[in-house]
């Protein structure tokens, strides 16, 4: 898995190459993490170049989400690819995560 | 009704037996014809020699959980559900039910409600599977269903395959509740419409799940096509909330297969079970590279 940080004004946007599962999780979670820790809690997921997510890449996405709202931020995704869309559907992930077409629709929903 | 006396209930399964510290279970879930997409994906595993240390399925997936579970090749699976899963399955109407919902004055309704006569299916499911028995099967096989009193989730894992396959496939309306032992059960999808819980409660950490959410109706032409509706948007909902719940809860890996059929696949689509298995295989193809690194990072 390969992580791209860039800042967007007050967007930390994290982008992903690869799988987000089981191999790759815990080296995403240190990630965000770290960004959050740095005081950047508004983070957008770039999921251009994500082809694949499991249920340890849910729960990494979720622990996120969390610790970046309790910080006052959140974890916003972009650019889904359908086929990992069509997982966080099925698995009730797009009920509490946003979700834009793309990066810029995602970072300005942080000023909106 | 229930069959022979060796039919039990929410007996405490055999253990599934697992030769290295994975242990994987493949989990089909609802979704009638489409189901057969397992076969494809089970072609991929044997294939690939890996092996699968417990079987669950459910509706229309227990059928095809059944037919793995119990060794028989995919040619000869195909064949048989091939021949047991037709249209003139629900061509005959039960008409003394249609009766009881109609005149409940004159004829007292019964539970025992489906607007189809299911002899042809039960006469079906017996020359596939005949007497066989869980017990039989060469990998652990647990089917469930859902007791229609209680709304409880019962996972059958000894005694009849046929008794509980046919409580399995009780469809709503369709096919009547079904009788084993003193209780009475509907269609396991209407509890859970992909059962991981009951692979995560048998030990297994890698899960390879393959389900299907219930198509909705083009045209809501009849009061029929209403309920089924109905119990479309109810199950769909069913199966994300406890697909999530699942994902958030087990420990280790569920690997959803998800095949893109290209066209419609309908209730009775018997003839398209070879594109359904292509997709299934093509489906499973897509996520072998990674289920092959998992199983070696969490093998022995």
């Amino acid at each position: 898995m390969q992580i791209t940080i860039e800042k967007k004004e007050i967007v930390t946007v994290v982008s992903i190459e690869g799988s987000v599962d089981g191999m790759t999780a815990a080296h995403l979670i240190a990630a965000f993490r770290e960004q959050i820790g740095g005081g950047s809690a508004r983070l957008v997921g770039d999921l251009t170049s994500v082809d694949y997510t499991s249920s340890a890449g849910l729960r990494a996405l979720l622990e996120t989400v969390k610790d970046a709202r309790q910080h006052g931020g959140d974890l916003r995704l972009a650019a889904v690819r359908p086929e990992v869309l069509r997982v966080l559907e099925l698995s009730g992930f797009t009920s509490i995560l946003q979700v834009f077409v793309d990066v810029d629709a995602a970072v300005a929903s942080f000023t909106a | 009704m229930s069959s022979g006396p060796g039919t039990t209930v929410a007996e405490e399964p055999r253990e599934a037996k697992a030769e290295s510290r994975n242990r994987v279970a493949l989990v089909i879930g609802a979704g009638s014809v489409k189901c057969a997409a397992a076969l494809g994906l089970q072609k991929v595993l044997a294939r690939e020699g890996i092996g699968v240390d417990m079987v669950v399925g459910c509706s229309g997936g227990s059928l095809y959980a059944a037919l793995i579970a119990l060794g028989i090749p995919v040619e000869t699976a195909e064949e048989m559900t091939r021949r047991l899963w037709t249209r003139e399955l629900t061509k005959k109407r039960h008409y003394a039910s249609l009766l009881r919902a109609m005149l409940p004055q004159v004829f007292p309704f019964q539970e025992s409600f489906g607007l189809v006569d299911d002899r042809l299916i039960l006469e079906r499911l017996k020359v596939a599977f005949g007497g066989r028995t869980f017990e039989e099967a060469r990998i652990p096989l647990f089917l469930t269903a859902t007791d229609f009193h209680n709304g409880e989730q019962v996972v059958f894992s000894s005694g009849s395959l046929v008794d509980a396959i046919r409580a399995s496939i009780a469809i709503p309306y369709v096919f009547r509740p079904w009788k084993v032992g003193d209780r009475l059960f509907v269609d396991g999808f209407l509890c859970d419409p992909m059962p991981v819980g009951v692979a995560i409660k048998h030990g297994a950490n890698v899960i390879v799940t393959l389900g299907f959410e219930s198509p909705y109706q083009g045209r809501v032409t009849s009061v029929l096509r209403f309920a089924f509706q109905l119990s479309s948007i109810m199950s769909n909902n069913l199966l994300r909330a406890n697909y999530a719940f699942h994902n958030l809860a087990h420990h280790t890996e569920i690997l959803p297969i998800i095949p893109q059929f290209r066209e419609r696949i309908s209730l009775f689509d018997t003839d398209k079970i070879p594109y359904v298995i292509e997709e299934g295989e093509r489906a499973a193809e897509r996520e072998l590279p990674y289920l092959r690194r998992l199983l070696s990072s969490t093998g022995e």
